[in-house]
């Protein structure tokens, strides 16, 4: 028995399939007759070599900026419209392949440049010190395993609370608004963190959501952003307070390092024994120069004994009368009056003499 | 009495450090002083050695409202 319905019902019956059929399909093509009406829908046509297919969608949902040409990823459901349009209703958008996917990273990026989202007097320090920190990255993805394992090895007592989302793919970056929202909401940890490791264009083109963008950039609690690798640059980054190169970096930026921490300890205790010691130096010197001047004092003492002890033994030596009887002298002995016997003494000899005569050397 | 952190020490041995460069270092408390700068320094490299950290995945599902 055929069925009969009216044509508003039969609308409704194939939505109701369609909805049964493809709740939400993802669709790559080619945009073409992209427009804008009234700064609120977005309308498009997406084909590949064969077919087109009319695309509807609201301007909020559009994140990524879209021209004619771009070959996009679009997460949508199909619906015929009370008019038997068919189209889809697009909920999400990404564009795919390098060269588009840089095309609306530098539309999006001087836009927002002109907003002053990226402008570096917003940005914060990471707070010091840090004891809770809050991740948001998908908990089986290698970055998040990396940051993890350097976090361990570098530091310890931190508080982390992670927030497990998708890192890549149409909805990830609405599930990372809400992490953040989340966090900061909350506001119980010092940082964000959100990680992501290496990774395609496309994977980390999520990166690139203006959503996703305006959230960082409107995060009460400072930022860092871990995401793909070092040659890697995201929207998402610029918006950051903070940009590590990678997760592990991120890690780094996020904690101090206790090895270090320990080598520091060590140089302490290195500048305590080498300042005892030069102490103990300085005392030594002190009473090694103190022994010298006082060894010099006496030395000095003992030339000035011996010099004058020299000159004593000068002027002795001069008034000595063996010394003047080898010079030729002689020494009388006795009363000198004429008939007295005398003795007479020199150099060599004593001589008994008799005084025969006497007169005086001045002619008295 | 509250349990020291670690940086709570770090400050303490920072000060007990300090004391050796300062005016009131006399040569005679040296040794008394290194020893206790010895023995935190120690105490803290343990306690390096013994931090842990927590990590908690929030039981939360972000893919919904």
């Amino acid at each position: 028995m055929d069925v009969e319905l009216t044509v508003s019902q039969f609308i409704d019956t194939c939505n109701q399939t369609l909805e049964y059929a493809y709740p939400s399909v993802v669709i790559t093509g080619e945009v073409s007759s992209f427009k804008v009406n009234q700064n609120k829908w977005v309308f498009f046509d997406l084909k590949d070599e064969e077919s087109s297919i009319s695309c509807f969608m609201t301007l909020w949902d559009l994140r990524q900026p879209l021209e004619d040409g771009m070959k996009v990823k679009v997460l949508c459901s199909p619906k015929l419209t009370k008019w038997g349009k068919f189209s889809v209703t697009v909920k999400r958008i990404q564009p795919i392949g390098e060269g588009n996917i840089k095309k609306s990273f530098e539309l999006l990026k001087k836009k927002l440049e002109k907003e002053g989202l990226f402008a570096p007097e917003k940005k914060r320090p990471l707070p010091k010190p840090i004891s809770k920190i809050g991740v948001i990255s998908s908990t089986q993805a290698a970055g998040y395993a990396d940051f993890v394992k350097i976090l361990n090895e570098r530091w310890g007592g931190l508080e982390v609370q992670v927030c497990h989302t998708q890192v890549q793919g149409l909805i990830a970056a609405d599930q990372i608004i809400r992490a953040l929202n989340y966090l900061n909401e909350r506001s119980e940890v010092d940082v964000i963190a959100i990680i992501r490791g290496g990774g395609s264009a496309d994977d980390l083109s999520v990166f690139n959501d203006e959503a996703l963008v305006r959230a960082i950039a409107a995060s009460k609690i400072p930022v860092i952003t871990g995401i793909g690798h070092e040659v890697d640059e995201s929207l998402s980054d610029l918006a950051a307070d903070v940009v590590a190169s990678t997760p592990s970096n991120a890690a780094q930026m996020l904690t101090p390092d206790r090895v270090a921490m320990k080598r520091n300890l060590e140089d302490k205790i290195v500048g305590i024994r080498q300042k005892i010691s030069s102490e103990i130096q300085l005392i030594e010197n002190s009473i090694q120069n103190k022994n010298d001047e006082l060894k010099r004092i006496i030395l000095s003492k003992i030339e000035l004994l011996e010099n004058k002890l020299k000159s004593t033994r000068k002027i002795l030596d001069s008034l000595n009368p063996e010394i003047i009887l080898e010079k030729g002298y002689s020494i009388i002995r006795g009363d000198i009056d004429i008939g007295q016997n005398i003795e007479i003494e020199t150099n060599s000899e004593l001589i008994d003499a008799k005084v025969i005569a006497k007169r005086s050397k001045h002619g008295h | 009495m509250a349990t020291k952190t670690i940086n709570d020490k770090i400050k303490e041995l920072d000060e007990k450090v300090e004391w050796f460069y300062g005016d009131d270092f006399a040569l005679d408390k040296a040794s008394e002083k290194y020893k206790s700068a010895i023995n935190l320094t120690k105490e803290i490299e343990k306690d390096l050695d013994n931090l842990k950290n927590e990590i908690t995945v929030i039981d939360k599902d972000f893919s919904t409202e």
